[in-house]
């Protein structure tokens, strides 16, 4: 089920950028060659080490095909102002991500380059 | 009655002075003030003043240079390289002062305990204690500290310790940038606050190791938290990354397994029965 982030202008919050706050290499995404994906949050992974959003990314040919996205730690997400309930299902997105280098569909998300399909800023609450 | 009444009040006077007593034991103004939250004010790497990997310009043996260029090229295609900190294998010594997440110290007349947001705490033990004859090796190793009172005030301001027996395989930081698989490490800490701002803490981490042309120091900062809030940061909970034999593989958004490198073959499925066609 669809659900439309109310586009109300965040404050200004420290970008956090999963690779700067991991506890291990984040080298197997490429963030030298960032990629843009469009898609729809089928779920928010608030867990330890690392944040997970698994990303419905609609394919030319009318399938989905899920992207799994690793960020920051929830504990640093959250001093960002971010929660378990910033992001839910349905929620739709437009991101730059970090792909993994293998191709596979998996990469690393941040923050600062995760948007609104819209193009509006996540809403946080500080 | 009055020999009764004599009794009770040298009962009573026994059990005020032990209690004054057990309590000097423990004089807490004898400390500094390390309390509450600290933070890390660089980033991730060892060196806080130098960029991570090649940029550390860390003293390694030409050995050691070679196998650390060997991580850094896997980890260009997608490997882990020598960082096995992906699938949740402790940090270790010296590398978990590199304080990702935060810490916090609990002083005990006996030990000094820091505590992480996501790792085991460490031990420090300020009794006074010799070193083990043969202790079993631990990631975060054995540390004996002495608190020493550097400015004749009356009260300890430095806490050197040193930390020996240590397991591996450590890595100074996600690079893979290693220490010696002999696991021989010897690191000596100087920890103090700032003399101008007792909301600035130091770390003078000095390592000496075997994969090194010479003893490496490097200092780290830290910062208090005067409004802490603290989480539950564990690895286990639900790490993605796998590691099966010598290869790293992700998880995919469904659960499957996928490919961390280019080209990457499937794992090995020798123990598994498999139809032949």
């Amino acid at each position: 089920m669809r659900r439309q982030l109310t586009a109300v202008v965040s404050f200004a919050f420290v970008a956090t950028n999963g690779a700067v706050l991991a506890h291990h290499s984040f080298a197997m995404f490429d963030q030298e060659n960032p990629i843009e994906l469009e898609g729809v949050v089928q779920e928010f992974k608030f867990t330890s080490p690392h944040s997970f959003i698994i990303l419905a990314v609609k394919q030319q040919d009318g399938s989905t095909q899920l992207w799994s996205l690793e960020g920051a730690a929830p504990s640093a997400l959250v001093r960002d102002g971010w929660s378990s309930k910033t992001l839910k299902p349905g929620d739709e997105l437009k991101l730059t991500i970090g792909p993994l280098r293998s191709g596979a569909p998996g990469g690393s998300w941040s923050v600062s380059k995760t948007k609104l399909k819209d193009g509006q800023p996540i809403l946080v609450s500080q | 009655m009055p020999v009764r009444g004599s009794i009770g009040a040298v009962v009573l006077a026994t059990v005020i002075v032990t209690t004054i007593a057990a309590a000097r034991a423990h004089d807490e103004t004898k400390y500094p003030d390390w309390s509450g939250q600290w933070l890390r004010t660089g980033g991730i790497q060892w060196d806080p003043t130098k960029p991570i990997g090649r940029g550390q310009q860390a003293p390694l043996t030409p050995e050691y240079q070679a196998i650390f260029e060997a991580s850094l090229a896997d980890q260009a295609v997608g490997g882990a390289g020598n960082d096995a900190r992906y699938s949740c294998l402790p940090v270790g010594m010296p590398r978990l002062m590199s304080v990702i997440f935060p810490m916090e110290f609990i002083f005990t007349p006996k030990t000094t305990y820091i505590l992480f947001e996501n790792n085991m705490p460490r031990r420090i033990y300020t009794d006074g204690r010799s070193w083990p004859d043969h202790p079993e090796p631990t990631f975060a190793g054995y540390s004996i500290g002495k608190w020493i009172d550097a400015d004749a005030d009356g009260r300890y301001d430095v806490l050197e310790v040193e930390t020996r027996h240590m397991k591996g395989p450590r890595t100074y930081e996600g690079s893979g940038l290693p220490l010696h698989k002999d696991n021989q490490t010897i690191v000596k800490e100087r920890i103090y606050l700032d003399k101008t701002n007792p909301d600035i803490l130091y770390d003078e981490i000095t390592t000496i190791d075997h994969a090194l042309t010479r003893p490496w120091t490097v200092t780290k900062k830290f910062r208090r938290e005067h409004n802490p809030t603290w989480f539950e940061n564990d690895c286990s909970e639900d790490n993605h990354h796998l590691a099966i034999g010598k290869e790293h593989y992700f998880l995919s958004g469904d659960g499957y397994l996928m490919p961390a490198k280019k080209g990457q073959a499937p794992p090995d499925l020798r123990y598994f029965n498999q139809s032949k066609k």
